[in-house]
């Protein structure tokens, strides 16, 4: 019944993640509209959309009922947008439809002046897609409800009429009611996608939902978006089937004792989780293989909320691990910064431009205990979950490092985490007497074969060190194997 | 009473000028055709015919109402004598249209 002959044409937005949730964008020749409260980036949305298709060739209007003509373009401008040289190319007409004010009513009227303006316009810039930012503002003029919903009626039909694929944004309630203040509007418009900008743990963040799509699905979750400097940015987890791609074949941890019991090493594109209490070696085991990586010629990223990139590359120096020749040879790329320093999403943004543009093979995350400083639990869960999901799409090897006091399971693999993780390590002090020993102990290897005892190790100015010669544990006799972890 | 005497006073001066009024209209709307009999019966009746009314078709001329911002049709601008006013309707409650033109008070 759903078949391809009855998918409603779409106009993509090209809005960083809007199109997987609309499923291929906006629909063609008709009415979507944008609601939020002040502030939730409603204009931003609309002139994306006319940006971004104006830059591709396809032209459109943009008809401001609020801000003057000059203020969006200075808003456009701060995010690269320049409507100005777009407005002389006749890819963009912008119409300021303000009213001053003091304009004495009589009688009936109606917005034919607007109609006429905006379709003079459009046809001189040859326009098919059309915005009309703050809508709400030019209906005060009415202040007659039914009144404005002849007008809203009429200058709907006006827009199909004339095929145009338009974005009207109103302004919704304040109390976050779901659709418009403008409840007739919500049923005649096609599409409705509500914006909202709220407060949690003390930062400010933004989520996106589509309330309907006539003719069309779309992703239903709320969706977390920040607006940067390029414009509306959303991390949309809109598959309902995974898509990560299957575990590789198996690379080295960087340590041959860790490789013995592992059966080999880690399997690429897992995600592997290395968990122990503070200055058990986390980061130490992290960094070698980091450098096992880079000596094979594959890029590493590694985002570090602990310490600055200096003293990470000049802690592992004591430890035997020299990282400067990968970062001089551009195959290590640490990115640091505190966690407190933005919001969850603000993080994810910064991951992700480092993700795509540097294209690593693997990526380290160090730690994440850290990441509960950007807001909440909840904050950091989304933020690791969104970013574990877009590591395994791409089948990106992932290391993880997780400070945790306790041995138990729960705890090891980190915020309700166990599912996405298949690799589990954990490091531990052990009281020897006169000193303290180090263990090593493989929890989990999913798909995989692995030692199921715990191993002494040293840190040394040579490196991580096993004075166990270790083998394999299928190569040893009378240990059985387990392919998951009996402890 | 000194009030009304004072209005009085304004409308007999104004009532000297000439009066330039540019009408907006949308094609041949119910509305727009209201305003401008309605605006031709108040020139015959408060200015006896002391006034010049241009209309203007913007479904015809989109520039123009570019130029002027009008977004609603019908709309009434008083051009001269200045301030400019505008009117927005099709002018059926002419004691409001009187007033927003300044000539309140002038006997019909």
């Amino acid at each position: 019944m759903h078949g391809k002959s009855r998918a409603i044409p779409k106009v993509p937005t090209q809005i960083t993640g809007l199109d997987e949730i609309l499923e291929g964008g906006l629909p063609q020749g008709r009415t979507s509209l944008a609601c939020g409260g002040p502030g939730s980036g409603k204009t931003v949305l609309g002139l994306e959309f006319l940006c971004r298709g104006a830059m591709a060739g396809d032209p459109g209007v943009f008809v401001t009922f609020e801000e003057r003509a000059e203020a969006v373009r200075m808003n456009a401008m701060s995010m690269g947008w320049d409507l100005a040289a777009l407005e002389k190319a006749r890819k963009i007409a912008i119409v300021e439809a303000r009213l001053s004010g003091d304009e004495v009513l009589s009688g009936d009227f109606d917005i034919q002046g607007l109609l006429t303006i905006v379709g003079g316009h459009a046809t001189r810039i040859r326009a098919r897609r059309v915005v009309m930012d703050a809508l709400d503002v030019l209906l005060r003029v009415y202040g007659d409800l039914q009144r404005e919903r002849n007008e809203l009626s009429r200058l709907h039909n006006w827009l199909i009429d004339r095929g145009l694929t338009s974005v009207l944004s109103v302004k919704s309630h304040r109390d976050g009611g779901d659709g418009s203040q403008y409840e007739f509007l919500d049923f005649m418009a096609d599409c409705v996608i509500r914006l909202d900008h709220r407060v949690l743990g003390q930062v400010a963040t933004r989520r996106l939902r589509v309330i309907k799509y006539r003719g069309s699905g779309f992703g239903t979750n709320e969706y977390p978006y920040v607006i940067s400097e390029r414009g509306i940015v959303l991390f949309p987890l809109t598959h309902s089937e995974l898509t990560h791609k299957p575990l590789g074949a198996k690379i080295s941890s960087g340590l041959a004792g860790l490789d013995a019991m592992l059966e080999g090493g880690f399997r690429r594109s897992s995600c592997i989780l290395i968990a122990g209490s503070s200055g058990t070696g986390k980061t130490t085991l992290a960094c070698a293989y980091i450098r096992a990586a880079c000596r094979r010629g594959e890029k590493v990223l590694c985002l570090n909320f602990e310490e600055s990139k200096e003293a990470l590359i000049s802690g592992m120096l004591s430890a035997g691990i020299d990282l400067r020749p990968s970062v001089r040879a551009r195959k290590l790329l640490v990115q640091t910064s505190l966690p407190e320093s933005m919001g969850s999403d603000g993080h994810l943004i910064r991951a992700m431009e480092a993700i795509d543009s540097f294209k690593p093979d693997h990526l380290i995350l160090d730690a994440m205990s850290a990441c509960t400083r950007m807001g909440s639990e909840q904050a950091a869960f989304d933020y690791l979950m969104r970013l574990v999901a877009v590591v395994k799409e791409r089948g990106i090897t992932c290391i993880m490092t997780n400070q945790s006091l306790a041995g138990n399971y729960e705890e090891l693999s980190g915020i309700g985490f166990s599912s996405v993780v298949d690799a589990v390590i954990q490091l531990r002090f052990v009281d020897a007497g006169q000193e303290i020993g180090r263990q090593i102990l493989v929890i989990k290897s999913r798909g995989s074969a692995h030692s199921n005892r715990r191993e002494p190790f040293y840190i040394t100015d040579q490196g991580i060190e096993f004075p166990n010669n270790l083998r394999p544990p299928s190569a040893r006799a009378g240990t059985a194997n387990s392919k998951d972890g009996g402890i | 009473m000194s009030k009304s005497l004072q209005t009085k006073h304004r409308a007999t001066k104004e009532q000297r000028g000439h009066y330039l009024l540019r009408l907006f209209m949308a094609g041949n709307g119910l509305n727009s055709q209201k305003a401008l009999a309605n605006l031709r019966n108040l020139c015959e009746e408060h200015l006896n015919g002391h006034c010049t009314i241009e209309t203007v078709d913007v479904v015809k001329d989109f520039q123009a109402a570019v130029r002027d911002n009008i977004l609603v049709t019908p709309a009434l601008i008083l051009v001269s004598p200045r301030p400019r006013v505008m009117i927005l309707g099709n002018l059926s409650d002419s004691p409001k249209v009187l007033a927003a033109l300044r000539l309140s008070g002038r006997k019909s």
